[in-house]
């Protein structure tokens, strides 16, 4: 078995209000001055795995994703090696 | 027949299960705890509010797919009642036992105050003693209650103003079968006038008369 070390990033779909993504780009703009037009917080998770084959293992992080770490509903995410 | 039956879920980070459970003793169920671990034997279960497992992930997330849930699943199929409070429904929305989604209020904060509420739906099991357009007053205390529509719901109370950025005001929904409701706002924190309002006495009293009128599921 070898180990394989994913990166997983979850975001809001674009149409999904996100509240802390806008309060950060608010005192970005206001505080710093920092002319930040657009600014959406999401979530990274990094995993480590143990699997026959790479191929196998990502599909084990996308069942992951599926089952729990994202809900499809309001997110949408990207998985890649690292 | 014997007196309805209500059990409790305490999940790790429940805190609104000891006033859950007194509200359903107040209208006369024999109540009681169960855990995570528990077989289900009642008529109607409580989801209660909380922070469940911290609410790491997303709320509800992580209660959603403990041991319990495919039994919570069963005791739904079987038409027992549920009610989810506040973490409970966000937990009820995780399990995809009712549709949609609940997001951080819109303003960012967490909302603790009693809100008036119009109740749309009076023919559920949990809103029989309340009028079709009654307006009520409940607590709320949340900073993850903005409910986000993905189809068409049964919305069984709506806010009456825009409190936290839910979709068409929706503060509390049914199923489609109309026996798994689950609602932001607080019915057990409001059962006697002490506390602010006693409006909510009337969802455990809807529920336990609709079990002693129909009979209850209990195994």
């Amino acid at each position: 078995m070898q180990k394989y070390n994913f990166v997983i990033d979850i975001q809001y779909k674009s149409n999904v209000r996100d509240p802390r993504g806008e309060t950060i780009k608010r005192v970005l703009n206001d505080e710093y001055s920092i002319p930040v037009t657009s600014l959406r917080l999401g979530k990274s998770v990094h995993l480590e795995i143990e699997a026959e084959s790479e191929e196998i293992a990502l599909e084990m992080v996308k069942k992951a994703c599926k089952e729990l770490l994202v809900n499809t509903v309001t997110e949408t995410f990207e998985v890649r090696k690292i | 027949m014997s007196i309805p039956k209500a059990q409790v879920v305490v999940y790790p980070g429940s805190n609104c299960d000891r006033d859950a459970l007194w509200a359903c003793k107040y209208v006369g169920f024999d109540a009681e705890f169960i855990d995570i671990h528990s077989d289900i034997d009642a008529d109607l279960l409580v989801l209660p509010g909380g922070f469940s497992y911290g609410d790491y992930l997303r709320v509800g997330a992580v209660a959603a797919r403990e041991p319990i849930a495919q039994k919570i699943k069963d005791f739904v199929d079987r038409a027992g009642l549920v009610i989810g409070i506040c973490n409970g429904f966000q937990i009820l929305v995780e399990m995809g036992l009712l549709d949609g989604a609940l997001l951080q209020n819109s303003n960012g904060r967490f909302l603790s105050k009693i809100v008036e509420l119009e109740v749309l739906d009076n023919t559920t099991p949990f809103t029989s003693y309340f009028l079709k357009g009654e307006r009520i007053r409940l607590p709320i205390a949340h900073g993850f209650g903005r409910y986000v529509k993905t189809c068409d719901v049964n919305t069984v109370v709506r806010y009456v103003d825009d409190v936290n950025g839910s979709d068409e005001l929706i503060a509390g929904i049914t199923n489609a079968n109309k026996n798994v409701f689950g609602l932001m706002p607080h019915p057990e924190r409001a059962i006697e006038k002490i506390l602010g309002s006693d409006d909510g006495l009337r969802v455990f009293l809807s529920a336990f008369n609709y079990i002693r009128n129909n009979g209850g599921v209990r195994l």
